[in-house]
Protein backbone atom coordinates (compact mmCIF):
# COMPACT_ATOMS: atom_id res chain seq x y z
CA UNK A 1 0.00 0.00 0.00
CA UNK A 2 1.12 3.49 -0.75
CA UNK A 3 1.01 5.89 2.20
CA UNK A 4 -2.01 8.20 2.29
CA UNK A 5 -1.17 11.42 0.49
CA UNK A 6 -0.85 14.51 2.67
CA UNK A 7 -4.09 16.37 3.20
CA UNK A 8 -6.30 13.39 2.46
CA UNK A 9 -9.45 13.44 4.52
CA UNK A 10 -10.85 10.08 5.64
CA UNK A 11 -13.87 10.12 7.90
CA UNK A 12 -16.06 7.37 9.20
CA UNK A 13 -19.78 7.39 8.42
CA UNK A 14 -21.52 10.56 9.60
CA UNK A 15 -23.74 9.14 12.33
CA UNK A 16 -25.54 12.45 12.90
CA UNK A 17 -27.57 11.80 9.77
CA UNK A 18 -28.10 8.05 9.97
CA UNK A 19 -31.87 8.66 10.16
CA UNK A 20 -31.87 10.71 6.94
CA UNK A 21 -29.86 8.04 5.17
CA UNK A 22 -32.28 5.36 6.40
CA UNK A 23 -35.28 7.46 5.32
CA UNK A 24 -33.69 7.83 1.91
CA UNK A 25 -33.33 4.08 1.54
CA UNK A 26 -36.91 3.58 2.69
CA UNK A 27 -38.58 6.21 0.54
CA UNK A 28 -36.51 6.41 -2.61
CA UNK A 29 -38.94 5.83 -5.53
CA UNK A 30 -38.92 2.25 -6.69
CA UNK A 31 -40.88 2.65 -9.89
CA UNK A 32 -40.82 5.05 -12.80
CA UNK A 33 -44.17 6.93 -13.02
CA UNK A 34 -44.19 6.41 -16.78
CA UNK A 35 -43.11 2.81 -17.36
CA UNK A 36 -42.84 1.20 -13.94
CA UNK A 37 -39.18 0.23 -14.23
CA UNK A 38 -36.93 1.00 -11.25
CA UNK A 39 -35.42 4.50 -11.74
CA UNK A 40 -31.74 4.30 -12.60
CA UNK A 41 -30.91 7.18 -10.31
CA UNK A 42 -32.71 9.21 -7.68
CA UNK A 43 -30.95 12.11 -6.00
CA UNK A 44 -32.78 13.34 -2.93
CA UNK A 45 -32.84 17.02 -2.04
CA UNK A 46 -34.80 19.25 0.29
CA UNK A 47 -36.92 22.27 -0.55
CA UNK A 48 -38.34 23.87 2.55
CA UNK A 49 -40.10 21.09 4.39
CA UNK A 50 -40.47 19.02 1.20
CA UNK A 51 -38.24 16.09 0.37
CA UNK A 52 -37.84 15.70 -3.36
CA UNK A 53 -36.32 12.96 -5.46
CA UNK A 54 -34.81 13.99 -8.78
CA UNK A 55 -35.27 10.80 -10.80
CA UNK A 56 -34.16 9.46 -14.10
CA UNK A 57 -35.51 6.27 -15.67
CA UNK A 58 -33.09 4.61 -18.04
CA UNK A 59 -35.79 2.30 -19.42
CA UNK A 60 -38.02 5.03 -20.90
CA UNK A 61 -36.00 8.23 -20.40
CA UNK A 62 -38.44 9.87 -17.97
CA UNK A 63 -36.85 12.63 -15.88
CA UNK A 64 -38.70 14.37 -13.09
CA UNK A 65 -39.06 15.11 -9.42
CA UNK A 66 -41.12 13.00 -7.05
CA UNK A 67 -42.27 14.59 -3.82
CA UNK A 68 -43.96 12.72 -0.99
CA UNK A 69 -46.61 15.13 0.33
CA UNK A 70 -48.28 13.35 3.26
CA UNK A 71 -52.05 13.34 3.70
CA UNK A 72 -52.64 17.09 3.65
CA UNK A 73 -52.77 18.77 0.26
CA UNK A 74 -51.30 22.24 0.58
CA UNK A 75 -52.52 25.06 -1.68
CA UNK A 76 -51.43 28.66 -1.73
CA UNK A 77 -52.97 32.08 -1.93
CA UNK A 78 -51.36 34.96 -3.73
CA UNK A 79 -51.30 38.23 -1.84
CA UNK A 80 -54.72 39.80 -2.24
CA UNK B 1 -28.50 12.18 -1.07
CA UNK B 2 -27.79 8.86 -2.71
CA UNK B 3 -27.63 5.27 -1.56
CA UNK B 4 -24.21 3.86 -0.72
CA UNK B 5 -24.40 1.62 -3.81
CA UNK B 6 -25.07 4.58 -6.08
CA UNK B 7 -22.28 6.62 -4.54
CA UNK B 8 -19.98 3.69 -5.06
CA UNK B 9 -21.01 3.24 -8.67
CA UNK B 10 -20.69 6.95 -9.43
CA UNK B 11 -17.17 7.29 -8.07
CA UNK B 12 -15.54 4.14 -9.51
CA UNK B 13 -12.71 4.52 -11.98
CA UNK B 14 -11.43 0.95 -12.28
CA UNK B 15 -11.71 -1.21 -15.38
CA UNK B 16 -14.73 -3.48 -15.35
CA UNK B 17 -16.90 -1.08 -13.32
CA UNK B 18 -19.70 0.74 -15.20
CA UNK B 19 -18.17 4.17 -14.61
CA UNK B 20 -14.62 2.93 -15.19
CA UNK B 21 -15.75 1.71 -18.61
CA UNK B 22 -17.28 5.12 -19.40
CA UNK B 23 -14.08 6.89 -18.37
CA UNK B 24 -12.04 4.62 -20.65
CA UNK B 25 -13.83 6.12 -23.68
CA UNK B 26 -12.05 9.46 -23.36
CA UNK B 27 -8.59 10.89 -23.99
CA UNK B 28 -6.64 12.25 -21.01
CA UNK B 29 -3.56 14.45 -20.70
CA UNK B 30 -0.94 12.23 -19.03
CA UNK B 31 2.24 14.27 -19.40
CA UNK B 32 3.54 17.66 -20.34
CA UNK B 33 5.25 17.71 -23.73
CA UNK B 34 8.16 19.25 -21.85
CA UNK B 35 8.62 16.13 -19.68
CA UNK B 36 9.18 13.73 -22.55
CA UNK B 37 11.43 16.24 -24.27
CA UNK B 38 13.58 16.18 -21.12
CA UNK B 39 13.50 12.40 -20.72
CA UNK B 40 11.68 10.25 -23.26
CA UNK B 41 9.91 7.71 -21.03
CA UNK B 42 7.59 8.29 -18.12
CA UNK B 43 5.59 6.25 -15.65
CA UNK B 44 1.96 7.29 -15.81
CA UNK B 45 -0.97 6.46 -13.57
CA UNK B 46 -4.40 6.85 -15.11
CA UNK B 47 -7.78 5.48 -13.95
CA UNK B 48 -6.07 3.34 -11.33
CA UNK B 49 -3.67 1.64 -13.77
CA UNK B 50 0.02 2.20 -14.42
CA UNK B 51 1.52 2.69 -17.86
CA UNK B 52 4.82 3.45 -19.55
CA UNK B 53 4.56 6.40 -21.91
CA UNK B 54 7.36 7.10 -24.34
CA UNK B 55 8.37 9.38 -27.17
CA UNK B 56 10.31 7.80 -30.01
CA UNK B 57 13.30 9.62 -31.53
CA UNK B 58 11.09 10.44 -34.53
CA UNK B 59 8.54 12.15 -32.26
CA UNK B 60 5.83 9.48 -32.12
CA UNK B 61 4.27 8.60 -28.79
CA UNK B 62 3.42 5.18 -27.41
CA UNK B 63 1.77 3.91 -24.23
CA UNK B 64 1.73 0.35 -22.85
CA UNK B 65 0.83 -1.09 -19.44
CA UNK B 66 3.75 -0.72 -17.08
CA UNK B 67 4.41 -4.40 -16.38
CA UNK B 68 6.41 -6.18 -19.08
CA UNK B 69 4.51 -9.27 -20.28
CA UNK B 70 7.71 -11.32 -19.81
CA UNK B 71 8.37 -11.19 -16.06
CA UNK B 72 6.66 -7.93 -15.09
CA UNK B 73 9.57 -5.54 -14.70
CA UNK B 74 8.64 -1.92 -15.25
CA UNK B 75 8.61 -0.76 -18.85
CA UNK B 76 8.70 2.77 -17.43
CA UNK B 77 12.44 2.09 -17.00
CA UNK B 78 12.61 0.98 -20.60
CA UNK B 79 15.08 1.95 -23.28
CA UNK B 80 13.57 4.20 -25.92
CA UNK B 81 14.62 2.98 -29.35
CA UNK B 82 13.61 3.92 -32.89
CA UNK B 83 11.24 0.96 -33.25
CA UNK B 84 9.72 0.93 -29.79
CA UNK B 85 10.32 0.58 -26.09
CA UNK B 86 12.83 -2.04 -24.90
CA UNK B 87 12.27 -3.63 -21.49
CA UNK B 88 15.31 -2.87 -19.27
CA UNK B 89 15.37 -6.41 -17.81
CA UNK B 90 15.79 -8.87 -20.74
CA UNK B 91 15.45 -6.54 -23.69
CA UNK B 92 12.10 -7.48 -25.20
CA UNK B 93 10.90 -4.70 -27.50
CA UNK B 94 7.30 -3.51 -27.91
CA UNK B 95 6.21 -1.15 -30.65
CA UNK B 96 3.48 1.51 -30.46
CA UNK B 97 0.82 -1.05 -31.35
CA UNK B 98 1.95 -3.15 -28.38
CA UNK B 99 3.34 -5.91 -30.59
CA UNK B 100 6.40 -7.68 -29.20
CA UNK B 101 8.92 -7.29 -31.99
CA UNK B 102 12.05 -8.67 -30.31
CA UNK B 103 12.79 -11.42 -27.77
CA UNK B 104 16.58 -11.33 -27.88
CA UNK B 105 17.23 -14.41 -25.71
CA UNK B 106 14.97 -16.64 -27.78
CA UNK B 107 16.14 -18.46 -30.92
CA UNK B 108 14.30 -17.91 -34.22
CA UNK B 109 12.31 -21.07 -33.67
CA UNK B 110 11.44 -20.49 -30.00
CA UNK B 111 10.05 -16.95 -30.17
CA UNK B 112 6.43 -16.44 -29.18
CA UNK B 113 5.93 -12.72 -29.77
CA UNK B 114 2.32 -13.09 -30.85
CA UNK B 115 1.38 -14.47 -27.44
CA UNK B 116 2.77 -11.58 -25.44
CA UNK B 117 1.60 -8.35 -27.06
CA UNK B 118 1.36 -5.50 -24.60
CA UNK B 119 -2.22 -4.25 -25.13
CA UNK B 120 -1.28 -0.71 -26.00
CA UNK B 121 -3.24 2.51 -25.83
CA UNK B 122 -2.66 5.42 -28.16
CA UNK B 123 -0.89 8.66 -27.38
CA UNK B 124 -0.68 12.00 -29.16
CA UNK B 125 0.63 15.47 -28.52
CA UNK B 126 -1.60 18.55 -28.56
CA UNK B 127 -1.12 22.02 -27.12
CA UNK B 128 1.85 21.21 -24.91
CA UNK B 129 0.28 18.09 -23.43
CA UNK B 130 0.66 14.42 -24.25
CA UNK B 131 -2.74 12.74 -24.37
CA UNK B 132 -3.54 9.06 -24.03
CA UNK B 133 -6.50 6.87 -24.84
CA UNK B 134 -6.41 3.48 -23.12
CA UNK B 135 -9.95 2.24 -23.84
CA UNK B 136 -11.33 -0.21 -26.39
CA UNK B 137 -10.51 0.39 -30.05
CA UNK B 138 -10.97 1.96 -32.42
CA UNK B 139 -9.93 5.06 -30.51
CA UNK B 140 -12.09 8.13 -31.11
CA UNK B 141 -10.35 11.33 -32.24
CA UNK B 142 -8.62 13.47 -29.67
CA UNK B 143 -11.03 16.44 -29.38
CA UNK B 144 -9.25 19.61 -30.47
CA UNK B 145 -10.97 22.01 -28.08
CA UNK B 146 -10.40 25.72 -28.77
CA UNK B 147 -7.97 26.34 -25.90
CA UNK B 148 -5.53 23.70 -27.14
CA UNK B 149 -5.25 25.07 -30.66
CA UNK B 150 -5.92 28.80 -30.40
CA UNK B 151 -3.24 31.44 -30.71
CA UNK B 152 -2.19 32.95 -27.40
CA UNK B 153 0.25 32.78 -24.52
CA UNK B 154 -0.03 29.60 -22.46
CA UNK B 155 0.85 28.20 -19.09
CA UNK B 156 -0.35 25.23 -17.05
CA UNK B 157 -0.74 25.26 -13.27
CA UNK B 158 -1.28 21.91 -11.65
CA UNK B 159 -1.52 19.87 -8.44
CA UNK B 160 -2.34 16.30 -7.50
CA UNK B 161 -5.32 16.33 -5.15
CA UNK B 162 -6.16 13.54 -2.69
CA UNK B 163 -9.83 13.15 -3.60
CA UNK B 164 -12.16 11.57 -6.12
CA UNK B 165 -12.74 13.56 -9.31
CA UNK B 166 -16.56 13.41 -9.19
CA UNK B 167 -16.82 15.88 -6.31
CA UNK B 168 -14.59 18.23 -8.29
CA UNK B 169 -16.90 17.90 -11.27
CA UNK B 170 -19.91 18.59 -9.06
CA UNK B 171 -18.28 21.93 -8.30
CA UNK B 172 -18.43 22.72 -12.02
CA UNK B 173 -22.25 22.73 -11.87
CA UNK B 174 -22.36 24.75 -8.67
CA UNK B 175 -22.37 28.42 -9.72
CA UNK B 176 -23.65 29.57 -6.36
CA UNK B 177 -20.46 28.67 -4.49
CA UNK B 178 -18.60 31.52 -6.18
CA UNK B 179 -20.22 34.30 -4.16
CA UNK B 180 -19.47 32.45 -0.89
CA UNK B 181 -16.20 30.59 -1.37
CA UNK B 182 -14.59 33.19 -3.64
CA UNK B 183 -16.63 36.12 -2.27
CA UNK B 184 -17.38 36.11 1.43
CA UNK B 185 -14.69 33.61 2.42
CA UNK B 186 -12.07 35.33 0.25
CA UNK B 187 -12.77 38.72 1.83
CA UNK B 188 -12.64 37.13 5.31
CA UNK B 189 -9.19 35.71 4.56
CA UNK B 190 -8.17 39.01 2.96
CA UNK B 191 -9.14 40.96 6.06
CA UNK B 192 -6.91 38.70 8.15
CA UNK B 193 -3.98 38.60 5.74
CA UNK B 194 -4.22 42.25 4.73
CA UNK B 195 -5.34 42.22 1.09
CA UNK B 196 -8.51 43.21 -0.73
CA UNK B 197 -10.33 40.41 -2.50
CA UNK B 198 -11.93 41.01 -5.90
CA UNK B 199 -15.37 42.58 -5.59
CA UNK B 200 -16.78 40.97 -8.73
CA UNK B 201 -16.50 37.51 -7.14
CA UNK B 202 -18.87 38.47 -4.35
CA UNK B 203 -21.74 39.54 -6.60
CA UNK B 204 -25.01 37.94 -5.60
CA UNK B 205 -26.61 35.25 -7.73
CA UNK B 206 -30.16 36.01 -8.81
CA UNK B 207 -30.71 32.95 -10.95
CA UNK B 208 -28.80 29.83 -12.05
CA UNK B 209 -29.57 27.50 -14.94
CA UNK B 210 -28.21 24.34 -16.55
CA UNK B 211 -28.61 23.14 -20.12
CA UNK B 212 -27.31 19.80 -21.40
CA UNK B 213 -25.53 20.14 -24.75
CA UNK B 214 -23.41 17.95 -26.98
CA UNK B 215 -20.23 18.21 -24.85
CA UNK B 216 -21.76 18.26 -21.37
CA UNK B 217 -23.70 20.89 -19.43
CA UNK B 218 -23.78 24.65 -19.91
CA UNK B 219 -23.92 26.53 -16.64
CA UNK B 220 -25.61 29.94 -16.53
CA UNK B 221 -26.02 32.62 -13.91
CA UNK B 222 -27.63 36.00 -13.52
CA UNK B 223 -25.76 38.16 -11.02
CA UNK B 224 -27.21 41.11 -9.18
CA UNK B 225 -27.24 44.20 -11.39
CA UNK B 226 -27.24 42.10 -14.57
CA UNK B 227 -29.90 40.45 -16.68
CA UNK B 228 -30.40 37.46 -18.94
CA UNK B 229 -28.86 39.61 -21.67
CA UNK B 230 -25.44 39.44 -19.99
CA UNK B 231 -22.87 36.85 -21.12
CA UNK B 232 -23.05 35.05 -17.76
CA UNK B 233 -26.56 33.91 -18.71
CA UNK B 234 -26.79 34.26 -22.48
CA UNK B 235 -23.53 32.39 -23.14
CA UNK B 236 -22.55 30.79 -19.82
CA UNK B 237 -19.74 28.26 -19.80
CA UNK B 238 -19.65 24.50 -19.98
CA UNK B 239 -18.77 21.50 -17.95
CA UNK B 240 -17.11 19.37 -20.62
CA UNK B 241 -17.97 15.78 -19.83
CA UNK B 242 -16.61 13.88 -18.01
CA UNK B 243 -13.62 15.72 -16.51
CA UNK B 244 -13.26 19.32 -17.72
CA UNK B 245 -14.70 22.75 -17.33
CA UNK B 246 -14.15 25.58 -19.80
CA UNK B 247 -13.96 29.01 -18.25
CA UNK B 248 -12.63 32.41 -19.14
CA UNK B 249 -13.43 36.00 -19.86
CA UNK B 250 -11.60 39.28 -20.42
CA UNK B 251 -9.08 37.72 -22.82
CA UNK B 252 -8.35 34.69 -20.62
CA UNK B 253 -9.30 31.25 -21.91
CA UNK B 254 -8.99 28.29 -19.62
CA UNK B 255 -9.72 24.60 -19.44
CA UNK B 256 -9.89 23.28 -15.91
CA UNK B 257 -8.84 19.68 -16.22
CA UNK B 258 -9.47 17.05 -13.55
CA UNK B 259 -7.84 13.78 -14.55
CA UNK B 260 -8.92 10.74 -12.50
CA UNK B 261 -5.47 9.33 -11.75
CA UNK B 262 -7.01 6.77 -9.43
CA UNK B 263 -10.15 6.66 -7.36
CA UNK B 264 -8.86 9.06 -4.73
CA UNK B 265 -6.26 11.08 -6.63
CA UNK B 266 -7.09 13.71 -9.19
CA UNK B 267 -4.59 15.60 -11.32
CA UNK B 268 -5.96 19.14 -11.39
CA UNK B 269 -4.67 21.30 -14.24
CA UNK B 270 -5.36 24.89 -15.16
CA UNK B 271 -4.62 25.07 -18.84
CA UNK B 272 -4.67 28.78 -19.57
CA UNK B 273 -4.35 30.81 -22.76
CA UNK B 274 -3.96 34.55 -22.53
CA UNK B 275 -5.22 36.25 -25.62
CA UNK B 276 -6.83 39.64 -25.24
CA UNK B 277 -9.64 40.05 -27.76
CA UNK B 278 -8.10 43.22 -29.09
CA UNK B 279 -4.56 44.55 -29.19
CA UNK B 280 -2.83 41.18 -28.67
CA UNK B 281 0.70 40.81 -30.01
CA UNK B 282 1.85 37.23 -30.16
CA UNK B 283 4.73 36.13 -27.92
CA UNK B 284 6.52 32.97 -29.10
CA UNK B 285 6.84 30.02 -26.71
CA UNK B 286 9.20 27.18 -27.57
CA UNK B 287 7.60 25.01 -24.85
CA UNK B 288 4.46 25.48 -22.76
CA UNK B 289 5.60 26.18 -19.18
CA UNK B 290 4.00 24.38 -16.26
CA UNK B 291 4.13 25.10 -12.55
CA UNK B 292 2.83 23.61 -9.34
CA UNK B 293 0.12 25.42 -7.46
CA UNK B 294 0.23 25.19 -3.67
CA UNK B 295 -2.24 22.95 -1.88
CA UNK B 296 -1.05 22.76 1.75
CA UNK B 297 1.18 25.10 3.76
CA UNK B 298 4.01 23.90 6.02
CA UNK B 299 1.49 23.28 8.82
CA UNK B 300 -0.61 21.01 6.66
CA UNK B 301 -3.39 23.58 6.27
CA UNK B 302 -4.88 24.43 2.91
CA UNK B 303 -3.53 27.51 1.14
CA UNK B 304 -6.72 29.52 0.74
CA UNK B 305 -5.59 32.99 -0.28
CA UNK B 306 -6.18 32.36 -3.99
CA UNK B 307 -9.25 31.27 -5.92
CA UNK B 308 -8.31 27.74 -6.90
CA UNK B 309 -6.77 27.10 -3.47
CA UNK B 310 -10.21 27.81 -2.04
CA UNK B 311 -11.81 25.37 -4.45
CA UNK B 312 -9.19 22.76 -3.63
CA UNK B 313 -9.83 23.21 0.09
CA UNK B 314 -13.55 22.64 -0.47
CA UNK B 315 -13.08 19.57 -2.70
CA UNK B 316 -10.46 17.85 -0.56
CA UNK B 317 -12.15 18.51 2.78
CA UNK B 318 -15.34 16.87 1.46
CA UNK B 319 -13.41 13.64 2.04
CA UNK B 320 -11.40 11.30 -0.17
CA UNK B 321 -14.70 10.06 -1.61
CA UNK B 322 -17.38 12.32 -0.26
CA UNK B 323 -20.17 10.53 1.59
CA UNK B 324 -23.28 11.22 -0.48
CA UNK B 325 -25.42 9.06 1.79
CA UNK B 326 -25.46 11.78 4.45
CA UNK B 327 -25.28 14.96 2.34
CA UNK B 328 -28.17 17.44 2.28
CA UNK B 329 -28.77 18.93 -1.14
CA UNK B 330 -31.12 21.85 -1.70
CA UNK B 331 -32.88 23.25 -4.76
CA UNK B 332 -29.72 25.25 -5.52
CA UNK B 333 -27.88 21.94 -6.02
CA UNK B 334 -30.07 20.88 -8.90
CA UNK B 335 -27.12 21.12 -11.31
CA UNK B 336 -25.37 18.48 -9.22
CA UNK B 337 -28.39 16.17 -9.54
CA UNK B 338 -28.40 16.76 -13.29
CA UNK B 339 -24.70 15.91 -13.57
CA UNK B 340 -25.18 12.64 -11.69
CA UNK B 341 -27.92 11.77 -14.13
CA UNK B 342 -25.55 12.48 -17.02
CA UNK B 343 -22.90 10.17 -15.51
CA UNK B 344 -25.50 7.45 -15.02
CA UNK B 345 -26.85 7.87 -18.57
CA UNK B 346 -23.39 7.34 -20.02
CA UNK B 347 -22.97 4.11 -18.04
CA UNK B 348 -26.06 2.79 -19.84
CA UNK B 349 -24.91 4.00 -23.22
CA UNK B 350 -21.54 2.32 -22.88
CA UNK B 351 -23.14 -0.89 -21.56
CA UNK B 352 -25.32 -0.91 -24.71
CA UNK B 353 -22.17 -0.62 -26.84
CA UNK B 354 -22.78 3.02 -27.81
CA UNK B 355 -20.37 5.93 -27.67
CA UNK B 356 -20.87 8.17 -24.63
CA UNK B 357 -21.48 11.91 -24.92
CA UNK B 358 -18.59 13.94 -26.27
CA UNK B 359 -17.12 11.16 -28.41
CA UNK B 360 -15.86 12.49 -31.72
CA UNK B 361 -14.86 10.20 -34.54
CA UNK B 362 -14.67 12.71 -37.39
CA UNK B 363 -11.51 14.50 -38.33
CA UNK B 364 -11.77 18.13 -37.24
CA UNK B 365 -9.68 21.27 -36.89
CA UNK B 366 -11.07 22.91 -33.81
CA UNK B 367 -14.03 22.61 -31.46
CA UNK B 368 -15.24 25.94 -30.13
CA UNK B 369 -16.92 25.77 -26.76
CA UNK B 370 -19.39 28.41 -25.61
CA UNK B 371 -17.80 30.66 -22.99
CA UNK B 372 -18.67 34.14 -21.78
CA UNK B 373 -16.32 36.94 -22.80
CA UNK B 374 -17.58 39.49 -20.30
CA UNK B 375 -17.23 37.44 -17.13
CA UNK B 376 -19.16 38.60 -14.03
CA UNK B 377 -19.85 41.70 -16.20
CA UNK B 378 -16.48 42.89 -14.87
CA UNK B 379 -14.91 43.71 -18.26
CA UNK B 380 -11.12 43.71 -18.65
CA UNK B 381 -10.70 44.01 -14.90
CA UNK B 382 -11.41 40.27 -14.85
CA UNK B 383 -8.04 39.46 -16.49
CA UNK B 384 -6.04 41.35 -13.87
CA UNK B 385 -8.07 39.96 -10.97
CA UNK B 386 -7.53 36.57 -12.55
CA UNK B 387 -3.73 37.08 -12.55
CA UNK B 388 -3.48 38.46 -9.03
CA UNK B 389 -6.10 36.44 -7.23
CA UNK B 390 -5.94 33.10 -9.02
CA UNK B 391 -3.29 30.45 -9.56
CA UNK B 392 -1.49 32.58 -12.17
CA UNK B 393 0.01 34.40 -9.20
CA UNK B 394 2.30 31.35 -8.84
CA UNK B 395 3.19 31.16 -12.52
CA UNK B 396 6.81 31.78 -13.50
CA UNK B 397 5.24 33.68 -16.42
CA UNK B 398 3.23 36.09 -14.28
CA UNK B 399 5.05 39.24 -15.39
CA UNK B 400 4.86 38.37 -19.08
CA UNK B 401 1.17 37.55 -18.76
CA UNK B 402 0.29 40.79 -17.04
CA UNK B 403 2.27 42.68 -19.64
CA UNK B 404 0.31 40.98 -22.39
CA UNK B 405 -2.99 42.15 -20.92
CA UNK B 406 -1.79 45.63 -19.99
CA UNK B 407 -0.10 46.40 -23.29
CA UNK B 408 -3.08 45.07 -25.23
CA UNK B 409 -5.30 47.46 -23.27
CA UNK B 410 -2.86 50.30 -23.94
CA UNK B 411 -2.83 49.54 -27.65
CA UNK B 412 -6.61 49.61 -27.70
CA UNK B 413 -6.66 52.87 -25.74
CA UNK B 414 -4.15 54.53 -28.07
CA UNK B 415 -6.13 53.32 -31.07
CA UNK B 416 -3.25 51.32 -32.54
CA UNK B 417 -4.96 47.95 -32.19
CA UNK B 418 -5.77 46.16 -35.37
S1 LIG C 1 -22.49 25.18 2.91
FE1 LIG C 1 -22.10 23.80 1.30
S2 LIG C 1 -20.66 22.40 2.10
FE2 LIG C 1 -21.16 23.68 3.74
FE1 LIG D 1 -14.72 27.84 -7.40
ZN1 LIG E 1 -39.59 4.72 -17.16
Amino acid sequence: MRPAPPGRVERGPDRRFAADAAAHRRDVPRHCPQCGAPPALATEFWEGSARRFYCWCSACGWTGEITPTGATAVGHEPEH
Amino acid sequence: MLTAEQNDELTQVDAGTPMGEVLRRYWYPVAFTRELAEFPVKRVELLGEFFALWRSPSGRYGIVPEACPHRKASMAYGVVEPDGLRCPYHGWVFDESGACIEQPAERDDTRFGARVSAKAGVAEELGGLVWAYVGPGPAPRLPRFDVYVMEGFRDIGWADLPCNYVQIMENAVDPHHVEWLHGRYFSFIGRHEGFTSPASFAKKHVKVGFTPFEWGIIKRRVLEGASEENDDWKVGHPLVFPYNMRVGGGGVHQMQIRVPVNRTTTRFMLYTVHRPDEGYEHVEQPMVPDYRIPVLDENGRHVVNYVEGQDIMAWVTQGAITDRTTEHLGRSDIGVAMLRKMFREQMDRVARGEDPIGTIREEHERIDLPCEKDKFHAGARFALDFCDMGSTRFSPMLDTIKKIHVSAAERVASGSAS
